[in-house]
């Protein structure tokens, strides 16, 4: 594995294979956790913590487990390291823990993990494996701060929770709720087809 | 031992389930000592700023709390603290909220005509809407809240989004697209209103 093979997986995770563009992967917590910036970071960073470690213990573990068990296997891996951050978040950082409430233990259901671990962990050495799942991270976490920032900033006129709309400006009640996830996603996927295709379908 | 028999399986998955879950208990019992305290001292502070007893660093919550008396009163604990000549009660408060129970702090002035403040100690509202009952912009909305004929009201539905409380008559703003949430602090607080009103509210 050379430094090129390796860029050439950020490549493909931040872009041309992005989870939530090409993949449609982690879908829910796209709708779920997008309406506040703030949230939308630690969750992310959750999951590519997740994604990274889970990716690099899969790869070191991959010649010993029975094919049957795997998946099993897998997801025992990816929970372990969801619970840790949760332990972690609670002793040392007890606020954001709480404003995130059940969002941390949903990690595990996030399919991006799973995807990750089945499609690359599971027959790639360990760095490669531990650089794929930190780029998906990352190509989920740039998608929904997008997403985060339009919502906020429309719905709650703030960003990061710091007031930036003046006063006058009104507040779109739907881009508070899961609903305008929906629109938004929908409009970035159209135009990420359409610059990665060049216009032709 | 092949590596797809049913031995090596059942070996392989005890032992690593064994060894994770070990790992994690090891996790959870290193810092089990620093939630706890974690969870004290967010309790304290909840109570303390419910009070609207000003507080800057952890030592300082540590004083503060000693210094505010507990009562039991009819099997119900209040906290009671008098700051300038006025005394003002304290009392934990639980409800269901939408999707789990809502703990919190409420604090009344000596008649149970105003508001003191109120705090959130723990919820599992949705993130980004119920969620929000834990933000200062809705907490604070019941700092001095009227209370009128031993109720207050917090909007929800369409009648809520203003953001700003009408704190004569006793009306907070709900949380929008939360209205679950916010019916439930209405219950929640009324019904503590009704507990503080009948033990302190008659005894004097």
């Amino acid at each position: 594995m050379t430094a090129k093979d390796l860029k050439k997986i950020s490549r493909e995770n931040l872009w041309f294979n992005n989870p939530i563009f090409i993949q449609i992967l982690g879908i829910c917590s796209t709708l779920a956790v997008t309406n506040l910036l703030t949230n939308t970071l630690i969750m992310t960073l959750g999951v590519t913590f997740t994604a990274a470690f889970s990716n690099l213990t899969i790869a070191f573990m991959k010649d010993w487990i029975p094919r049957k068990v795997r998946m099993i296997v897998q997801v025992l891996i990816i929970s372990f390291y969801v619970i840790i951050v949760d332990i972690l978040l609670r002793a040392f950082l007890p606020e954001i823990s709480k404003s995130l409430g059940p969002y941390v233990g949903l990690i595990i259901t996030n399919c991006i993990l799973m995807g990750r671990a089945e499609a690359f962990a599971q027959s790639n050495p360990p760095i490669p494996a531990f650089w794929d799942g930190l780029t998906s991270g990352i190509g989920y976490m740039w998608v929904l701060m997008a997403i985060a920032f339009v919502r906020e900033f429309l719905g709650f006129g703030t960003l990061f929770g710091f007031p930036v709309a003046p006063a006058w400006f009104p507040q779109w009640t739907i881009m508070v709720m899961a609903p305008s996830a929906f629109f938004l996603v929908a409009i970035l996927l159209w135009i990420a087809k359409n610059r990665m295709t060049g216009g032709k379908a | 031992m092949r590596k797809d028999g049913i031995l090596y399986t059942v070996v392989f998955s005890f032992i690593i389930t064994f060894l994770f879950v070990f790992l994690l208990a090891l996790a959870n019992e290193g810092t089990s000592g620093i939630v706890q305290r974690n969870q004290e001292l967010a309790r304290q502070k909840a109570i303390l700023s419910a009070m609207a007893i000003p507080f800057r660093t952890d030592e300082e919550v540590n004083t503060l709390y000693k210094a505010i008396e507990i009562l039991d009163k009819e099997g119900v604990r209040f906290y009671k603290s008098t700051q300038g000549g006025k005394t003002i009660y304290a009392k934990e408060f639980s409800g269901s909220g939408l999707w789990g129970t809502i703990t919190g702090i409420l604090s009344v002035d000596e008649q149970v005509s105003q508001i003191v403040g109120i705090q959130i100690v723990s919820h599992n509202e949705t993130p980004g809407l119920g969620g929000r009952v834990a933000d200062p912009w809705f907490k604070d909305q019941f700092r001095g809240l009227k209370v009128k004929n031993g109720r207050i009201h917090v909007t929800f539905g369409a009648e809520a989004g203003s953001g700003k409380a009408n704190k004569e008559e006793g009306i907070a703003d709900g949380i929008t697209g939360a209205s679950r949430t916010s019916q439930a602090m209405d219950t929640i607080l009324n019904g503590e209103l009704t507990v503080f009103k009948k033990i302190l509210g008659g005894s004097r």
